[in-house]
This record gives C-alpha cells, sequence and structure tokens, in this order.
C-alpha cells in the first residue's frame, strides 16, 4: 500500500489527514516542521508528499518543496494552502511552485481522496 | 442736438473751471479775453510775451493755451513747440491774423489743436475753446486708462510670476496641455514625480510622459464633444519605490470649447505602502482566523463520517480538542478587538488610582494553579512605598496577566518567576526576571509584532494568539511608558516595565 508523507505544523490537521487517509488504507508518517519532515522523506521515501504551504515562516511549505525538487526528489507534492485565494496569492503550476496540486483548508476527505488517488495514479 | 451738446459743455466749463493761458503781446485783446473768459466761468491767466508763455505755460498744467502766432520776442509756433513738450496734454490754439496754409499745417504737426483766425469774435472764440475743453477731457480720461492699463498689465505680470511660484511649491506635478496636444505649463514637480531626470524642452518632456497619462489627455482631446469628467489612473514609475496617481481635468474656453487638459501627479507611495502593511495584516489575520476552523471541521467531519467508524474515546478527543481549538480562536477574536479599539482609541478608559502591588498580587494569584503544574515559583519583591499610578483597571491588569503568563508559558519545569517594583523620580518600574528558555537576538527585535510567535523546539505545544506582547506594547505606549527586553537564550528573559507616575496631583 502506498506511503504518506503529512508535514504540517498543526497537529489537529495532522491527526484529521491521518484517520482520513488511513481510513482509505494508506500508511503514514508525520512531521511538524519543514526539517523533520525533509528527514522522514528522505528516510522513508513515501509515494506522496502533503505539504502545508504556512509553517513556521510564510513560505516554508514552498522552501521545502523547492528543496526537495533542488536534491532531486521527484515524489508528487500536494500542497495544503490556506488564505491563498482571499489575499489573491493564487499559485499556478510554476517552477517557483514545485508542487503538483493544491487543496484548500478547510480540507474536505472527499476532495483529499480523489486528489491523492490521482497523483498516485499518475505515476 | 448740436445745441444740447454746447449747454453740456458750458456747464461742464461753470463746474470744473478749465485754467486757460492767454499768451498775446497785445494788451487789450488780453485783457478782453481774460474778462470775457473768467465770466463764462474759465480761470485765466495771462503772459505778455512768448518768453513769460513758455515760463508760465511750461511750469504749470494748464488745460487750454491760446497763443499768439507773431510776437516781437519769440515766435508763437515755437512757444507752441516748448508747451507741448512739456506739457502733452495741454490743448493749445493758435490765433493770428496771418492765417496761411503753411503756418496752419505746421502748427498742426506741432501739436496745436486749432487755429483760430484774428480779429475773432467772443462767441468764436468760446466755441473753439468749448471744442478744446472736451478734447483735453478726453485727453485727460484716454491717459488714465493708459495708466490704469499699465497698472493692471504690471499687477497681472506680478499675478503671473506669483501663481508661477506657488505652482512651483506644490508638491504635486501640475502639467497643461492645449489643444494641440503640446506641453504648455509644467510646473518642477513633474519631474520629481514621474522621476525625469532630464528634457531639454517641452517636446521631449511629452515624449517621457507615461502611456497612462497620454491616454487619458488624448481622450479629451480626441473627443469631439467637451468631456467635463475628471480622470484618474494610479502608475507605479519605480518598481515598489515610486507610485503616483494623475488626475486629468479638462480645461474650458469661456465659450464652452476644450482650451485644453490639466494634469496633476501626485506621489502616492505612502499611501501605498501603508495599503501594502494593512494587505498582509489582514491575510495573517485570516490565517489565524481560518486555521483552527480548519482543524475544528476537519474533526466535525470525520465524527459525521460514518465510513471512519472512529471510537468513543477518539470522538470524545476529537470534541474536546475542537474546544480547545474553538477557545483559542475566541481569545484571538477578542485579542483582535483589543487591538483595535486601542488603535482607533475608542476604547472607553477609566483612568482611577492604582496601586500596582495589589494588581500583580491577584495577577500572580490567577497564575499560581498553572504554575504549580509545572512547579514554577513566583517571588514578589516589592519597595515599602510604591508610587501610586493613574490609570485603567483592566488595561493594567491586562498588561500584567499577558506579561506573567508569557513568563509561565515560556518558563522550564521547576523554573522560578521573580517580580520586582520600584520607581526612579519619573517612571514605576516593574521587573519580571524568568528562568525560561530565552529569546535569540533575531526574536528579540521582532517580539512586539503582530503574531509573532518565537518558534523553536521548545515552544512547541505552547499555545497562543502570537498577539499578547502586542497588547502589552500598546497598553504601554498609550500611557506614555516604555518597555524593555533583556534576553539570554536557554536562560531567561528580563522585562522591565515603565509606568509614568503622575505628580501634577
Amino acid at each position: 500500500m502506498a506511503l504518506i508523507a503529512i508535514i504540517d505544523d498543526d497537529p489537529d490537521i495532522i491527526e484529521a489527514s491521518k484517520l482520513v487517509l488511513k481510513s482509505h488504507g494508506f500508511d503514514i508518517i508525520t512531521a511538524s516542521n519543514p526539517d523533520d519532515g525533509y528527514k522522514i522523506v528522505m528516510e522513508k521515501n513515501p509515494d506522496l508528499i502533503i505539504l502545508d504551504v504556512m509553517m513556521d515562516e510564510p513560505d516554508d511549505g514552498f522552501f521545502l518543496a523547492q528543496k526537495f525538487r533542488k536534491n532531486n526528489v521527484k515524489t508528487p507534492i500536494l500542497m495544503y494552502t490556506s488564505v491563498s485565494k482571499t489575499t489573491g496569492y493564487d499559485f499556478g503550476q510554476s517552477d517557483m511552485v514545485p508542487v503538483d496540486d493544491f487543496v484548500e483548508k478547510p480540507i474536505s476527505p472527499e476532495e483529499l481522496i480523489e486528489k491523492v488517488n490521482k497523483l498516485l495514479n499518475k505515476n | 442736438m448740436e445745441e444740447l451738446k454746447e449747454n453740456k459743455a458750458k456747464e461742464l466749463i461753470k463746474e470744473s473751471k478749465p485754467k486757460v493761458l492767454i499768451v498775446d503781446d497785445e494788451k487789450g485783446l488780453r485783457l478782453g479775453t481774460q474778462r470775457l473768459l473768467e465770466m463764462e466761468g474759465y480761470h485765466v491767466e495771462t503772459a505778455e510775451n512768448g518768453t513769460e508763455g513758455i515760463e508760465k505755460g511750461t511750469n504749470n498744467d494748464f488745460d487750454l493755451a491760446v497763443i499768439d502766432l507773431k510776437m516781437p520776442d519769440i515766435d508763437g509756433l515755437q512757444v507752441l513747440a516748448e508747451i507741448k513738450n512739456a506739457r502733452p496734454n495741454t490743448v493749445c490754439m493758435i490765433a493770428t491774423a496771418y492765417a496761411s496754409y503753411d503756418t496752419a499745417i505746421e502748427s498742426t504737426r506741432l501739436g496745436a489743436f486749432g487755429y483760430i483766425p484774428k480779429p475773432f469774435t467772443p462767441d468764436e472764440l468760446l466755441y473753439n475753446l468749448q471744442k478744446a475743453y472736451t478734447q483735453r477731457v478726453l485727453m485727460l480720461e484716454s491717459e488714465q486708462l493708459k495708466k490704469e492699463r499699465e497698472a493692471n498689465l504690471l499687477e497681472l505680470a506680478n499675478e503671473r510670476s506669483r501663481l508661477s511660484t506657488i505652482i512651483n511649491l506644490i508638491g504635486d506635478g501640475v502639467l497643461v496641455i492645449n489643444k494641440q496636444g503640446e506641453v504648455v505649463y509644467r510646473n518642477n514637480a513633474v519631474f520629481k514625480n514621474l522621476n525625469i531626470v532630464e528634457a531639454k524642452n517641452n517636446k521631449e518632456l511629452l515624449s517621457k510622459l507615461p502611456d497612462k497619462i497620454i491616454d487619458l489627455i488624448d481622450n479629451y482631446l480626441g473627443s469631439d464633444e467637451l468631456i467635463k469628467k475628471s480622470y484618474s489612473t494610479q502608475i507605479e514609475i519605480i518598481h515598489n519605490e515610486l507610485f503616483v496617481e494623475a488626475v486629468t481635468s479638462p480645461v474650458p474656453n469661456p465659450d464652452g470649447s476644450l482650451a485644453g487638459v490639466a494634469v496633476v501627479i501626485r506621489n502616492i507611495t505612502e499611501l501605498k505602502k501603508i495599503e501594502l502593511i494593512k494587505n498582509q495584516f489582514v491575510s495573517m489575520v485570516a490565517h489565524e482566523l481560518k486555521t483552527p476552523v480548519a482543524a475544528v471541521l476537519g474533526f466535525l467531519k470525520i465524527i459525521i463520517d460514518k465510513n471512519l467508524n472512529i471510537s468513543e474515546q477518539q470522538r470524545n478527543d476529537f470534541v474536546s480538542r475542537s474546544i480547545l481549538r474553538l477557545r483559542s480562536l475566541l481569545d484571538l477574536v477578542n485579542d483582535l478587538l483589543d487591538i483595535s479599539r486601542m488603535e482607533l482609541k475608542t476604547k472607553q478608559r477609566e483612568i482611577v488610582t492604582l496601586d500596582i502591588k495589589e494588581i500583580i498580587k491577584s495577577t500572580v494569584e490567577l497564575l499560581e494553579i498553572e504554575a504549580q503544574k509545572r512547579s514554577i515559583s513566583f517571588n514578589l519583591v516589592t519597595e515599602e512605598s510604591v508610587p501610586v499610578i493613574k490609570a485603567d483597571q483592566n488595561e493594567i491588569t491586562r498588561l500584567f496577566t499577558n506579561i506573567l503568563s508569557n513568563a509561565v508559558k515560556y518558563n522550564k519545569e521547576e523554573g522560578s518567576i521573580k517580580i520586582i517594583t520600584g520607581s526612579n523620580e519619573n517612571y514605576l518600574i516593574v521587573k519580571v526576571i524568568d528562568t525560561g528558555i530565552g529569546l535569540k537576538d533575531d526574536d528579540k527585535e521582532k517580539l512586539f509584532q503582530e503574531f509573532y510567535r518565537v518558534k523553536n523546539e521548545h515552544t512547541r505545544g505552547i499555545s497562543g494568539t502570537g498577539l499578547g506582547l502586542t497588547i502589552v506594547k500598546q497598553i504601554v505606549d498609550s500611557y506614555h511608558g516604555k518597555i524593555e527586553v533583556e534576553s539570554q537564550y536557554g536562560e531567561g528573559t528580563t522585562f522591565t516595565i515603565y509606568l509614568p507616575i503622575n505628580n501634577n496631583n
């Protein structure tokens, strides 16, 4: 079964996402900051990374995504975003934002599962 | 009609008593004329030869002069010339028995108004003098008008230079374009606000104007009808450094047609910067509000989802965690309201005399339970006579609650918090010394910023809105006090709060 890494500084979001994904049979590893997140991805080589855009600093998620890509980690990345739309910070897919898809918080379980499956089937 | 005019002229002469100079070497004629004219209301002086005529006629401003052409000493034409030269507005008549075509031309050329052939009847003389006097009045009027016009022109020139000075002093750029699309006026601020370093002439200036301004101007110039509206546009002249707002208005002719377009170019960089800060703040607030909402919604969706089939224990756990998140959301909203009230200064203050020791004591009591859980001890050291201050009790309580609860939250197990109160001439001084996790230099600088929360391995699991110290700083500032922070990372932090003592009463 596919292994998914969730990297988010909000333990409640990790908990909720974990529960939803586990119920669909995925295995989950988690980290609550960018450094630990990088570590678990390098060690466990998951099939998918779920990454929150704002951790300690507003752009932490982006920097981590860029770090993965720079170090040749090609694992698909699904990014959790929170205020992007309301503040006009609308991200398109580009080199600046090397992620595969976005999920806007609050997360709907159906949407999360759908996007996760789509990204996993791409590979 | 003619008679009416004559009557009017007669009345005018009686009223204004015109001054007449009679220059004639014939005594009888001189005296006869004088008597006649004085009866008619003239003021008369006489000269018995050319020399005296020149002397009197140049030294006084006569309305009229009647000069005999042939005199023994000086020729009448020369007298005429001298008087006209010195007094151009004295209306001169030449009287002569030897009227000839040549002398008539010559005397006219020298400025004589008329020619009275001798001998003349009283009526002939009076008639000619009336005409001459009418001429004199016209000449004076025209001179007056000329003087006024010159004064007006001078005034106008002064006014223009004054106006130009004023417009040049304005910080806004002012630019006027005529109907042909040429720059006809610009002040210096145009260059500054549009960052145009050099334009040799107005044509070059026009070519350097931003397209957005040209488009607005063309709107007016290209329209068949007069556009009465003003338009404005915002232009970023230098990226992130210089923003301007250009406002164009039509300049109409008196008949309502278009004379040109006036453009006012205002520097709005500061406004834009404030807008940016506001947007950043709004986005931060939105993020902080949305985070707990997202977490709670996540839990609720799990609880309601029958497919997930969670245990009773899990459900209870999710519910109590949701409650915690909602409580913190409520705290956040309250903090935000406090901040905005303080910034708007709409907060109702009740200024009373406060005993700071009492406030600190009751705050400590409130925090004791939380502190005991982690074996943190309080140590309150107070001067015998701590001065009272005048302030709002709620605000000062809030201040110390925020400071002391931070001292508990960011302390180590079995740590301590020492509170020392004292004073100097002007300030009540409270030091709060904790043995907590301390601050790095980077964090110290940002400590009072909205939503700033120190994040490192020690602070995980400590909840807060990131607004506590922002509120503390606002309260301290609002009482014209100050707050200082010293800290050693890993060792502890000391906050020193200075509140002014009200010595006036």
